[in-house]
């Protein structure tokens, strides 16, 4: 087989957005806060609109802004609505990000003789244009594909993020009060992670959409944590699992000729589906027995 | 029956705290000596976790203020503790028992810096404390209830902290575990801690607390378990559950516990 250039672009930029969103999953997942993301990735057009509308390009910086603040709006509101109004956590993401989403609706629609856009282009991606969308410098240097460059400074925004707060993303995911009474900051760390959470979901949209970025934030870390319960192989796992669904779902997709971003959460899905079967017929003797508690010396 | 005292570590003023609108406690004020074992006693209902996440700032009161060590909650954080409910956290969480017991130190370490060899080390002594240095590895979901309760204190214990403040820290625990605990929390008395335990074994309670605050809504009484454990006092904390009331007094009298020979 010879190497096809435009197919290791995409697998490699597939496998940039799947590992990003894994890794963020894995701590949403950890917070029990999978759905935020669901509901970030769509209470974000607003601001994508509203940034649109402000810079005149669907490329820009202001986009980026615009939907990173909404992101925060909609995890602002979502825990205003839980802690303060007393609605239920499943029940406040509901409200929040249908409300945001359809006021984006209507800004598209008041706004619709200004801006080229609609929710069309939020809820679908397509990663197979990627090749021929390249980055080409003023100097008329062509750089490669800009989706490629955008995964790619996403994904060292996100491992950079999760190395340095590390320790405080482990300990406010685990015991929220024991952090702030240490004073560790557990809303600014919240904030921070819901802030790169909106950033990837916006940087992921124009290869895989609003709808299939859920699924890559939710489906490979609740894969991977079927087969370990430690930390850092979950991460790995769930990195791992990033890239494998990238690699299938390209080559599957070009098999049946359809959407390489749809094929790749189907794989993703079924790899779950397989992981939940296998598990759950483990016999007890493949795990072991664990040794004898030691009594507590008085 | 409350008993104020000098120079205190920890001074209450005037503390209400309520949930929409509801006070759950009221006008809580009361101040308490450095280096003791500190019991919090109530019915259920009472307020006595209320009370000590106030102490925190975790709850914000209504009126009132916190004072610890002389000084505004926020300036000495780092020098506070807390184990909290068994319940109040996940289990399932992907981490072993020494990554949670090392969660105690990250706060004196600071934004950015992560836990090195000497963190480890007073983990593993924390551990070693409460008796589960077998279980280094082990992964937290695989623990009981009682494992549990002690990787919790021995969290609390690698913060090495002045205050200690323990949200029932012996449910769930057997009891020479307890004893065992308790022994322990002794022990850092000594060397000059404070330890505030919610506690609802009033006859525990009478063996090993050096301070009580009895509550209900309202603070019954704060001071020496000498001065405190009596049954008019124990009657109105505990209000009408006559039934408990007659055990402990008959508790009360088979041990012969006489506050002034002590």
């Amino acid at each position: 087989m010879t190497f096809d250039s435009n197919a290791f672009l995409i697998i490699f930029t597939g496998s940039l957005i799947a590992i990003s969103c894994g890794f963020l999953g894995v701590f949403m997942m950890l917070r029990k806060m999978s759905m935020t993301g669901d509901a970030i990735s769509h209470a974000v057009l607003p601001g994508i609109v509203i940034g649109y509308f402000v810079s005149g390009s669907q490329r820009s910086l202001e986009v980026i802004i615009g939907a990173g603040l909404l992101g925060i709006l909609a995890t602002l509101m979502i825990d205003w609505l839980r802690k303060k109004a007393r609605v239920q956590l499943d029940a406040s993401i509901g409200i929040t990000f249908t409300l945001l989403f359809a006021i984006g609706i209507i800004l598209i629609n008041l706004l619709a003789y200004k801006v080229d856009l609609d929710q069309e282009c939020v809820l679908y991606g397509e990663i197979a244009y990627l090749p021929i969308d390249s980055w080409i410098t003023k100097s008329g240097l062509n750089l490669g594909p800009r989706i490629t460059w955008l995964a790619g400074l996403n994904f060292f925004f996100v491992i950079g993020f999760i190395y340095l707060l590390f320790k405080e993303l482990v300990l406010t995911s685990f015991d929220e009060n024991f952090s702030s009474v240490m004073g560790i900051p557990s809303k600014g760390v919240n904030l921070a992670l819901m802030s790169i959470v909106s950033y990837t979901t916006v940087s992921s949209f124009e290869s895989v959409g609003a709808i299939l970025v859920v699924a890559l934030l939710v489906v490979p870390p609740a894969t991977a944590f079927l087969w370990t319960k430690s930390l850092i192989p979950l991460l790995k796992l769930t990195a791992a699992i990033g890239i494998s669904i990238s690699v299938l779902g390209y080559y599957l997709a070009y098999w049946i000729d359809s959407s390489i971003a749809g094929m790749m959460v189907t794989v993703a899905g079924a790899f779950f589906g397989i992981s939940v079967l296998i598990h759950g017929k483990k016999p007890a003797w493949f795990r072991g027995t664990s040794p004898a508690n030691q009594p507590f010396g008085v | 029956m409350i008993t104020q005292v000098e120079n205190p570590i920890l001074e209450i003023h005037d503390l209400t705290v309520s949930y929409d609108q509801n006070p759950v406690l009221w006008n809580v004020d009361l101040s308490l000596p450095g280096g003791k074992l500190v019991g919090i006693l109530g019915p259920n209902g009472a307020g006595k976790s209320t009370l000590i996440k106030a102490i925190m700032g975790l709850i914000a009161p209504t009126s009132g203020y916190v004072k610890v060590f002389d000084k505004p909650l926020n300036e000495v954080r780092s020098r506070i503790s807390y184990v909290p409910q068994r319940e109040s956290v996940d289990w399932n969480f992907p981490a072993s028992v020494l990554d949670v017991v090392m969660m105690g130190t990250y706060g004196k370490l600071g934004l950015f810096r992560r836990p090195g060899k000497k963190e480890k080390d007073i983990a593993l002594k924390s551990l070693e404390q409460v008796g589960m240095s077998g279980f280094v590895k082990r992964q937290i979901s695989e623990l009981s209830g009682g494992q549990q309760q002690r990787v919790f204190i021995a969290r609390a214990l690698a913060q090495e902290a002045d205050l200690y403040l323990m949200d029932e820290p012996f449910a769930g625990v057997d009891m020479s575990t307890e004893t065992a605990i308790f022994q322990l929390l002794q022990e850092m008395t000594a060397a000059g801690k404070t330890v505030i335990v919610v506690h609802h074994d009033i006859h525990s309670a009478m063996n090993f607390f050096d301070w009580l605050i009895m509550l209900n809504l309202h603070l019954v009484a704060s001071g020496p378990k000498e001065l405190v454990m009596n049954e008019e006092l124990l009657r109105k904390t505990y209000g009408g559950k006559l039934n408990l009331l007659t055990r402990v007094t008959d508790m009360i009298r088979q041990k012969d516990f006489n506050p002034l020979k002590s």
